[in-house]
């Protein structure tokens, strides 16, 4: 194996395909960090282009484009709190915060480590690991998507903020997601005969206007225009602060490889997922949401792993783990080759070219953001009554181009002023997303399960996974509501006591 | 007076009548008179995107040099597509690519533009469809008949999503045998094919090509082909139609235009496509996406009463099924 990857590394080292794939990084840079463009659009634009090229390269290309997309949606997200991508959601959560209170530039340095990190260990996975993992994510069916999704719910329990707000919110987006018609029995729901609404809510107009929308609104409504920073310094490697989200990295990593393994489930959903448990794992989960740097290493290293992860059942199996992965699979489908079960065996010299390439992308990305990062923050300096009209006309061209609909546009202004109007009101964002995201998972799982089990509910319990997953979210959630009613019992003797000590002196 | 009026009329009228000639005699001279839109009913990067985007080269060679655009609809399962080349110009600069899902979805009401209002130019490919089952679990199809017969309402049968030519498959399967199974919709092939690969579920429903890889690694068998039949490939796999089972449909992928499209125009497209079809690269192309195991290309008139008659089956089947 390890001669195979050197002999994909002497391939991609060759000065025209390091030339391209440097070019590669900068595609997906600008398509990642335009709110909208996603890796999906990047690769079906270039795929007739490479078409004249030999597929060694066409593919180390794809793939390039594709890792150095999901990595560049953190700029926008941490600067402007206009996701490029949707994996990079729950980076805007707190890398934006800190954009606020001047940390920018923190911020930006920790998304890039944590990026590189994260792809880097996702990279080694799918080098060492793929034929195995391959198979054990076969054992994932749809009472193990059931409970994971469960798993990611119950973290609404333990987010900062009251509590009944966070449940309002995931009930509004499990209520949200199930617009559209049900894709099991295919009955219309809540479309109003309208066909754009068939398709449901897209989760990228919804994006794009609860977090890019609401907020230029808010900066324009409420004459917040003043932008406090005037230079951003990017530090990459800065040791305290790895010493702090060093735990959450490590843990946001591995969960990133394991969920982006499991098709079906893309780096999105895994981002979130790494986030719920940063959360749930720190000491202060207060800070999350206002600006805790974990709170930018989870997502960001999870995403970039999981985007990595995705690409395991590609090359093992031939299943697409995410919507890039299965454009890429069409992508191999017209070069005429066949992923599947066989691929990794005749076309070897492909697959551990590929391999090598994505090694070397997750370098370049650390060498190369800080330079392309610096045009973003420039922006920065621009009034922002210019800026905004301009982040606005990016997220209607961003918006439109995904399925070339004037209604999603239309709908993105419409949750811009849903999500300026819930901020108003303190309403977490995060909880809606999280319901948004996890529902239709939760939703179609659990429907598929009865369905294999003819209706009997204990098949969530009589599969190993399935069980493990939901008796874990069972007692997080336990802990969770207990653990503020002990605080407060045992606070309140603690507290009689000391008054009656200062008392009787 | 009246004489200069009426004469006048008269003429606007010959007039008019010359140009509305002229313009249906023109129309296939002038051909491509504008840009051309190629409308995918279906998203970036799937078997239909991929059909129109390798055909547009070839088209546009084909009809002398023109300007076209391709435009991703995958909204509604393609409805949308069908719709805006319902709408627009009756001119053939509109061609709708769509697959056999415009007609599962129309029968399942979902799709609310009918073969009134869209008249398809040709058919270009059919996948064939087949039962594909972890061949560990069944051998055979006589041993999946058994099982089948044995555990009424125990066997599960996945494909993708809802009234999709999968689930039409397997509608029309269970239909004719009578056998007493369950479908599993999932949000992909590719899911589904995991979960009979992971032993999940029993079989899956779908078109044979992009299956093939699992076949070649015997981790996946056919069992039983949509077919009249056999397929070279595959000698030993029997048919539907060998046990009496009228079912020989595929996954089609064709080309729709409005349906006031003048007749000569929409011959004249048709031509066009049947020189693509013959042409060696797209030949190459076809053989390459493992779409040569039939014959792919139907003449837009045979395709519709196909179509019709698909309708109606797939009509009764969907009110049924569930």
């Amino acid at each position: 194996m390890l001669e195979h990857f050197l002999g994909g590394l002497a391939v991609v080292l060759q000065p025209l395909n390091l030339l391209l794939l440097t070019s590669a990084v900068f595609i997906g840079f600008i398509g990642g960090a335009l709110p909208g463009i996603s890796g999906v659009i990047l690769v079906v634009i270039l795929l007739p282009v490479t078409y004249g090229m030999e597929p060694t390269t066409a593919f180390m290309l794809l793939t390039a484009i594709y890792g150095a997309t999901v990595f560049s949606g953190l700029i926008t997200a941490i600067l402007y709190r206009a996701p490029g991508t949707p994996e990079a959601v729950m980076t805007a959560f707190d890398g934006y915060p800190m954009t606020q209170q001047g940390q920018a530039g923190k911020a930006l340095g920790i998304g890039v480590l944590s990026s590189a990190i994260g792809g880097l260990v996702g990279t080694v996975a799918l080098i060492v690991f793929t034929p195995i993992l391959a198979s054990m994510a076969l054992r994932f069916s749809s009472p193990e998507y059931f409970a994971l999704a469960i798993l990611g719910l119950t973290v609404v329990a333990s987010l900062g903020g009251r509590l009944i707000y966070g449940l309002i919110g995931a009930t509004l987006g499990l209520l949200i997601a199930t617009v559209g018609i049900d894709p099991l029995t295919g009955t219309s729901r809540y479309t109003f005969d309208n066909l754009n609404l068939a398709e449901g809510v897209g989760l990228i107009p919804m994006i794009v206007g609860l977090f890019a929308i609401s907020e230029v609104m808010k900066r324009a409504l409420d004459q917040d225009s003043h932008q406090p920073l005037k230079k951003v310094r990017i530090k990459i490697f800065d040791l305290p602060i790895l010493r702090q989200i060093g735990g959450t990295l490590t843990r946001s990593s591995l969960i990133g490889v394991i969920t982006g393994i499991l098709p079906g489930i893309g780096a999105s959903t895994a981002a979130m997922v790494s986030y719920s448990e940063a959360v749930r794992w720190s000491k202060h989960p207060e800070k999350f949401g206002k600006g805790a740097p974990e709170g930018v290493a989870a997502p960001e290293s999870a995403n970039n792993a999981a985007a990595m992860g995705a690409l395991v059942p590609l090359f093992a199996l031939g299943i697409p783990g995410s919507g890039t992965t299965a454009v890429i699979l069409g992508a191999f489908i017209m070069h005429g080759l066949q992923p599947g079960p066989m691929f990794m065996i005749t076309s070897s010299d492909l697959i551990y070219a590929v391999f090598a390439g994505l090694f070397i992308v997750n370098f370049m990305i650390l060498l190369f953001s800080k330079p392309f990062i610096a045009l973003f923050t420039k922006l920065l300096n621009v009034p922002y009554s210019a800026l905004g009209p301009l982040i606005v006309m990016c997220c209607i061209v961003g918006t439109y181009s995904v399925r070339n609909s004037m209604f999603d546009v239309w709908l993105m202004l419409g949750f811009g002023v849903l999500g300026y109007l819930l901020e108003k009101l303190k309403f977490p964002l995060v909880s809606i997303i999280l319901g948004l995201v996890l529902g239709p998972i939760a939703e179609s799982e659990l429907r598929r399960t009865l369905s294999m089990s003819q209706g009997d509910l204990s098949i969530l319990f009589t599969r190993p996974i399935s069980a493990t997953l939901l008796i874990v979210a069972f007692l997080l959630l336990a802990v969770a509501i207990v653990t503020p009613m002990v605080k407060r019992l045992r606070n309140r003797p603690a507290a009689s006591s000391s008054s009656e000590q200062r008392s009787n002196p | 007076m009246l004489t200069k009026k009426t004469l006048k009329a008269a003429t606007l009228g010959l007039a008019l009548v010359g140009v509305a000639m002229g313009a249906s005699a023109n129309e296939v001279a002038d051909y491509p008179s504008k840009p051309i839109q190629f409308l995918v009913a279906a998203g970036a990067g799937g078997g239909v995107d991929n059909f129109a985007r390798v055909v547009r080269p070839m088209f546009e060679e084909a009809v002398g040099g023109a300007r076209i655009t391709v435009v991703n609809l995958p909204s509604a399962s393609g409805a949308l597509a069908h719709q805006r080349t319902a709408n627009g110009a009756p001119d053939g600069h509109t061609l709708d690519f769509a697959s056999t899902t415009y007609v599962t979805s129309l029968a399942a009401g979902q799709n609310p533009i009918g073969l009134d209002q869209l008249t398809p130019v040709a058919r270009m490919q059919s996948d064939v469809m087949a039962l594909f089952v972890n061949p560990e679990r069944y051998p055979d199809f006589e041993s999946f008949l058994e099982y089948a017969k044995e555990n009424p309402g125990k066997v599960t049968v996945g494909g993708t999503h809802t009234a999709s030519p999968d689930h039409v498959a397997f509608l029309s399967l269970r239909d004719a045998s009578g056998l007493d199974m369950n479908f599993i919709p999932y949000d992909s092939t590719g899911n589904a094919t995991a979960n009979v690969l992971g032993g999940n579920i029993d079989a899956t429903t779908t078109s044979l090509s992009p299956l093939l890889s699992y076949i070649e690694a015997g981790q996946m068998a056919p069992i039983l082909i949509f077919s009249e039949e056999r397929l070279d490939h595959y000698p030993d796999v029997p048919t539907t139609v060998e046990h009496g089972w009228d079912l020989t449909d595929g996954n089609d992928r064709a080309v729709f235009v409005h349906a006031d499209t003048p007749t000569e125009l929409v011959q004249h497209l048709e031509g066009v496509f049947q020189e693509i079809f013959a042409s060696e690269e797209y030949q190459a192309y076809a053989e390459r996406v493992n779409l040569d195991y039939r014959e792919g290309w139907m003449g837009g008139e045979e395709y519709r009463q196909r179509l019709e008659n698909n309708y109606e089956l797939y009509s009764r089947l969907l009110q049924n099924g569930n």
